[in-house]
């Protein structure tokens, strides 16, 4: 990690001294002064509506009721309060949905990742039994599908409708990333694998000495890609959960929220808290809207700095396969 | 000796490969709802509505096996106890099928191997004998014992099939264990790798075919006429009615006219804008700082890591009617009275010309509250879908050609540069051509799908007065299916769909190949 971080750091630095180096060389025209205006005039308002709209909420969020409604919050936040993420607390089925969603976003993405290293590392073996028919099997699935309905019928006999088992299962076996490990242990020397079976190391041994630490960063990526996938997908729980709400996941309710509008208050009552004055402030729709928008935006917003690298590095990959 | 032994397990071969196959069988038929030899018990009068366990949901949940059944026990028409065994039968039925299982992948290993695991297959077997007893002995004690004027018994398919293949099993299964010969004990377990590594890919292989090629057999629903809840049989198998009225029925022609055309709409608009993401990237190489490349780099990319949903809360936040834009301008009309002012200085031209209908116009757009609602209208509804689309997804896509451009020889724009070539020349002759054959590849592959716009983004969009614009084919699946409840005819356009989506695949890979000499699949 250090090491990527460094030489992230290093290359940048290369670059920056091979544009200072160059830049001596360019005379700025007339034209180019008016062309750089347009560019960096696009791409700062076109970066700025990718991220102002999330502000514009937050500072929603964070400002007092009378001021929401007053129609006061524009650009920075109005009299400074987090009463409404408190509220949101006391609101049972929104607590449930998070509970929900973080459980499968955990053991979704663990399995998926887990499964995906083992079935990658074992695709990769010439030796086994029709590894090639196998493969293929795997593979195919990602160029043709039954269609959503005969998808709901089979989960249904399947018994899977109502039960959190119907997040989980499918999502194990995942043929794009499968593709992406293999290639990427393909590329692992073929010498350290023979050498640690010389030793007498058996197949579970050397997958988890040798190929699963070497094929981290890739496993990272498609942790990562499996778990904003968990997170963000509603679908599902809204065509398998009908009969469970204990079951919606956190999109699947902010979806409802935004359907409900003035329905709310229905909703409300369902929920488990008995704090009704809470409840009661609560249904000013539009905030919850806003805060519940919030809290699911925000651990995507956390971690997406950090993760950045393993985005691109996940699409530069799969371009690779193409 | 040794010769004679080896012989006598070689004969064992076929044995063990239609063992297998029953295996294979039977444990895929226990996911089958109606074919669940336990699904024969119905409240009179709704005969429509039956049990919907399958063997497999009744052996590990009470719940889903006596699902709808809580009424018959509370009236005493029929004693409980019944299902408690009806549970503890497919239990050990369930149980028997995994002691074989296990028992057949042993099978796979040297002779030492293949006598444990014929002991695994041959409890199994009698194991799957006594569950198998003990349904049949249930089905016969209920008839006997229940209270006919409320509970219906009809016939389970299933049970005739199960008790043929248990029988084969059993049979199979006892002959195997007595046919083969016995290893000798001092012989150590072993198994070629190449089925070791088989048996460990099997579990995923298992559920690949779960959740990928079982739902193709849903697919029969679209030769019967099914309603939810109720069962196939011959008496409504339609053949291929639905498809015929898909085409000759007015009405569904009319909708589906409408929504091809949204769909082709919306997929022609997408591959029309399809260089944006392209020369999006061009132009941010010509970006000289580093630091502001990263930044519109790392925030532009932020959409598309977010849901519909919250697409959608962002759309309501700023276009709604107390959202962003119109709490904006009314902030900016009342703090600098836009309308006094503008008022003012349009009363200090009265004297030369009439100001009436100015200060009319003025009051009326800088006046009053600005309150419109941005989202309800349905005017440009396919451009503002395609520019909801761009948004979300634009920097991400960007990616790859922003990649593509730092791989371009750099000594061809040094050599452009020294001879005299401008920035747009540089782009002309050397980024443009760097960048098509990936372009190329991504052009094919939107081709291909452009029966498929994805559900999401048209769901979390639609509202009734929209609807006629944004229904695409998967949301008119959706909408057909789960929305008014008509699986048979939504199951035929999405087989449909599904059908000529493969067929454009092959025929986008056959382009790519005469273009490029590659593969795209």
């Amino acid at each position: 990690m250090a090491t990527d971080k460094e030489q992230a750091k290093l290359e940048e630095k290369l670059e920056r001294e091979y544009e200072k180096k160059h830049k001596k060389k360019f005379k700025l025209t007339f034209g180019d002064i008016i062309f750089n205006i347009f560019n960096y005039g696009f791409f700062a308002i076109f970066t700025f509506s990718c991220i102002f709209p999330f502000y514009y909420i937050f500072i929603n969020t964070i400002s007092s009721r009378d001021a929401v409604i007053g129609g006061r919050v524009t650009l920075w936040p109005v009299g400074f309060n987090i009463q409404n993420y408190l509220d949101i607390l006391n609101v049972g089925t929104i607590f449930q949905a998070f509970g929900v969603t973080f459980a499968r976003t955990l053991i979704g993405t663990a399995l998926m990742v887990a499964a995906t290293g083992l079935i990658g590392y074992l695709v990769t073996k010439d030796e086994m039994w029709n590894r090639k028919l196998w493969y293929r099997f795997i593979v195919i699935t990602m160029y043709f599908n039954a269609g959503i309905i005969p998808w709901y019928m089979n989960m249904s006999m399947l018994g899977l409708t109502g039960k959190f088992a119907a997040y989980i299962i499918p999502g194990i076996v995942a043929p794009y990333n499968i593709i992406l490990v293999k290639t990427y242990i393909e590329s692992i020397p073929a010498e350290l694998e023979e050498s640690a079976f010389m030793d007498g190391a058996g197949f579970f041994t050397v997958f988890r000495k040798i190929i699963w630490p070497l094929s981290k960063p890739i496993l990272a990526t498609i942790a990562i890609f499996g778990a904003v996938g968990h997170w963000n997908s509603f679908t599902d729980s809204l065509m398998l959960m009908q009969e469970s709400p204990e079951l919606f996941t956190v999109q699947h309710l902010l979806y409802n929220y935004l359907n409900a509008g003035s329905n709310l208050a229905g909703m409300m009552n369902s929920g488990t808290s008995s704090n009704t004055g809470a409840l009661e402030t609560l249904l000013n729709a539009k905030v919850i809207k806003y805060t519940v928008s919030m809290v699911t935006i925000i651990p995507i917003l956390l971690v997406y700095p950090f993760m950045q690298r393993y985005f691109e590095k996940g699409i530069m990959l799969g371009a690779v396969k193409g | 000796m040794e010769v004679n032994v080896n012989e006598k397990a070689k004969r064992m071969r076929i044995p063990y490969i239609i063992m297998r196959l029953l295996t294979i069988i039977a444990a895929v038929l226990m996911f089958f709802p109606t074919l669940s030899p336990l699904n024969f018990i119905s409240q009179a009068g709704q005969a429509k509505i039956k049990p919907t366990a399958s063997l497999f949901t009744s052996a590990i949940s009470y719940k889903e096996l006596t699902d709808g059944m809580g009424r018959a026990f509370d009236k005493g028409w029929l004693n409980e106890t019944y299902f408690i065994l009806m549970f503890i039968t497919s239990i050990i039925f369930l149980l028997g099928i995994i002691f074989v299982g296990i028992g057949v992948c042993m099978s796979l290993g040297n002779l030492r191997m293949k006598t444990v695991g014929n002991r695994s297959l041959f409890g199994g077997v009698l194991t799957m004998l006594a569950g198998m007893a003990g349904m049949f002995g249930l089905y016969q004690l209920i008839i006997n014992t229940m209270n006919a004027e409320k509970i219906t018994v009809y016939f389970p398919v299933g049970m005739p099939l199960y008790m043929i293949l248990t029988m084969l099993m059993v049979i199979l299964g006892v002959y195997i264990f007595v046919a083969t010969p016995k290893a000798d004990k001092s012989e150590k377990m072993e198994m070629e790798t190449k089925y070791k590594l088989f048996l460990m890919l099997m579990p995923f292989l298992a559920l690949v075919f779960a959740f990928s090629y079982l739902p193709l057999f849903s697919w029969r629903y679209a030769f019967f006429d099914y309603e939810a809840g109720g069962e196939l049989s011959k008496d409504n198998f339609v053949g291929f009615k639905w498809f015929l009225s898909l085409v000759q029925n007015p009405t569904y022609v009319k909708r589906i006219v409408r929504v091809l055309r949204n769909t082709l709409v919306m997929s022609g608009l997408g591959i029309a804008t399809s260089w944006v993401p392209m020369f999006f990237a061009i132009f941010l190489m010509e970006v000289k700082s580093v630091r502001f490349r990263k930044l519109v780099q790392l925030f532009t990319t932020v959409p598309n890591f977010i849901s519909w949903v919250m697409v959608y809360a962002i759309a309501f936040a700023i276009f709604q009617t107390d959202g962003f834009i119109n709490t904006f301008v009314n902030q900016i009309f009342d703090t600098f009275n836009v309308a006094e002012v503008l008022c003012a200085i349009v009363n200090n031209f009265s004297d030369i010309v009439n100001t009436e209908g100015a200060i009319g116009f003025i009051n009326k757009v800088f006046g009053t509250k600005w309150d419109t609602n941005y989202l309800m209208p349905t005017d440009f509804m396919w451009v503002k879908m395609l520019l909801w689309g761009i948004w979300k997804s634009l920097g991400w896509s960007a990616i790859i050609y922003i990649s593509s451009i730092a791989g371009i020889d750099q000594q061809l724009y040094e050599a452009a540069t020294v001879d005299g070539a401008g920035r747009f020349q540089k782009i002309r002759y050397i980024t443009l051509p760097g960048l098509l054959p990936t372009y190329v590849v991504m052009l094919v592959m939107s081709i291909a799908g452009i029966l498929s716009n994805g559900m999401d983004q048209y769901l979390v969009f639609a509202t009734p007065n929209n609807k006629k614009f944004i229904e695409v084919l998967d949301l008119y699946v959706y909408n057909l299916g789960i929305g008014s409840g008509d699986i048979p005819l939504s199951t035929v356009v999405g087989m449909t769909k599904s059908i000529v989506s493969v067929a454009l695949l092959f025929v986008a890979n056959k382009v790519s190949k005469a273009i490029r000499g590659e593969n795209v699949v």
